[in-house]
């Protein structure tokens, strides 16, 4: 288990978490939360956490809110925004300033996503 | 105007010549005539030739006098019928600007649809990306599985694809299904209205206008709420109340609440915001056609004018309460 790639995914949508926990588990350790706070603990908990990606709209904190806090703090893991929406000038921002290493969209594509990952 | 009218004119005329014959054709006459005898016979001739040189005179007299009156009269005939048809263009010119003015206020109400469409349009993609996602991760896990076995050891996975899958479908359909209601063209006021899913329908069109700050208190009556009116209309009155609510909350929080409400002979929707509210000087403004508190360019002004015909044509009332700094109050009251 452990020379997996542990990954952290943040959704508020209980049904998008469960299907990426089950699909990503196959090849990653893959840790969910169902917000940007929750996800900020689970960063904490696990120091060797490499990839964090995150859902955009979510209440409270948005994703980009949450990855400049998570970025801040961990300047060295990988962060990346899964959304169903077109691309808004603030993701394209945070790609732009190196915030995010790229934007997927959803429906996702998980070949495209597990290329990213595998790159690192 | 002439004081000299025809009726002097001819009386004068006759006058003069009837008395000038008396005073001079006597006395022409006895010179003329030598045969005294004869006289009396001269006197009736004379007599025979006055009348005729008279009646010839009035002849040509009153036929001059009646052609001035019967031409003035073909003039004035004429000239109605001119008036006529120049009343006749310039009705038809009118009744072309009423009918241009018509399409044109369609065409500004189906504007005014389209727009709100266009705000929708971009959170009904987000709305229906995030079933397709469900149907995604669905089909990537249960094609592994198919190919790989992956999920042997762990049947309950399975289960849970192929749930997702279902899940999935059903929210991409209920949404595409809200969307065909709001988009639909009717002009029927007697189709079933449930009230609640009208509501429900709006607020998945607006979900991304739906800040995170806002939280949205919904109270719905128990039963479903069912009357009678246009579908396609009533939606968009809920998504022009609900969305004007949705803009009006600008600070940190806020709070959208709902509530519907079955009375004995009307049916009650009352949605609350906390927003910045209304002016009271703008309050009896905001059905106003073209009164618009928002930039050029982020409302046309059309939104409430049209909420307040469509509630108007459904026999109901709509109402607004604000205080600045509090927020907004509308109440739409329908007849069952």
């Amino acid at each position: 288990m452990s020379d997996k790639i542990k990954i952290i995914y943040i959704d508020d949508e209980e049904m998008n978490v469960m299907l990426f926990q089950i699909n990503f588990s196959v090849s990653y350790e893959v840790y969910t939360g169902y917000s940007g706070l929750e996800g900020l603990k689970l960063l904490e908990k696990y120091p060797d956490i490499k990839v964090v990606i995150s859902d955009m709209s979510m209440p409270e904190m948005n994703g980009i809110e949450f990855i400049r806090e998570a970025k801040e703090k961990y300047p060295e893991k990988k962060f990346y925004i899964l959304t169903g929406y077109e691309l808004t000038g603030e993701i394209q921002n945070a790609i732009k300033s190196g915030l995010i290493q790229k934007y997927f969209r959803k429906p996702f594509d998980m070949r495209e996503i597990e290329r990213e990952i595998n790159k690192l | 105007m002439k004081v000299n009218r025809f009726e002097h004119k001819i009386t004068i005329l006759y006058t003069l010549i009837g008395g000038l014959w008396i005073l001079f054709s006597d006395k022409i006459l006895y010179s003329l005539i030598i045969d005294k005898a004869k006289l009396s016979d001269y006197q009736t001739y004379k007599g025979w030739f006055y009348v005729i040189i008279t009646a010839i005179m009035l002849f040509f007299f009153i036929r001059r006098h009646l052609k001035k009156q019967r031409d003035s009269k073909i003039v004035l005939r004429e000239h109605q019928n001119q008036l006529e048809d120049l009343v006749k263009v310039r009705t038809e010119l009118l009744e072309l600007n009423i009918k241009r003015l018509k399409e044109t206020q369609a065409h500004l109400v189906q504007t005014e649809k389209m727009a709100s469409l266009g705000i929708l349009t971009a959170g009904v993609a987000h709305e229906i990306n995030n079933p397709l996602n469900y149907i995604m991760g669905s089909y990537v896990g249960l094609l592994r599985h198919y190919k790989e076995n992956t999920f042997s050891d762990y049947p309950e996975q399975v289960g849970k694809l192929i749930e997702a899958m279902k899940t999935g479908i059903d929210r991409s359909s209920a949404i595409v299904q809200g969307l065909n209601q709001f988009s639909r063209k009717s002009d029927s006021y007697d189709e079933d209205c449930n009230v609640n899913e009208i509501v429900e329908n709006s607020l998945i069109m607006l979900h991304n206008l739906i800040k995170s700050q806002i939280s949205i208190e919904k109270d719905y009556n128990d039963s479903d709420i069912i009357i009678k009116g246009n579908v396609g209309n009533l939606h968009q009155v809920f998504i022009n109340i609900l969305g004007n609510a949705i803009q009006a909350i600008k600070s940190e929080k806020g709070t959208i609440s709902i509530k519907t409400e079955e009375k004995e002979s009307e049916v009650l929707i009352t949605i609350a915001d906390t927003g910045v509210g209304i002016p009271k000087k703008d309050l009896k403004k905001v059905t106003d056609p073209f009164f618009t508190t928002k930039a050029p360019g982020e409302g046309t002004g059309l939104g409430l004018s049209i909420t307040y015909n469509i509630i108007n044509e459904h026999k109901g009332k709509l109402e607004f309460e604000s205080e600045v700094g509090k927020g907004t109050t509308v109440r739409i009251v329908l007849p069952k």
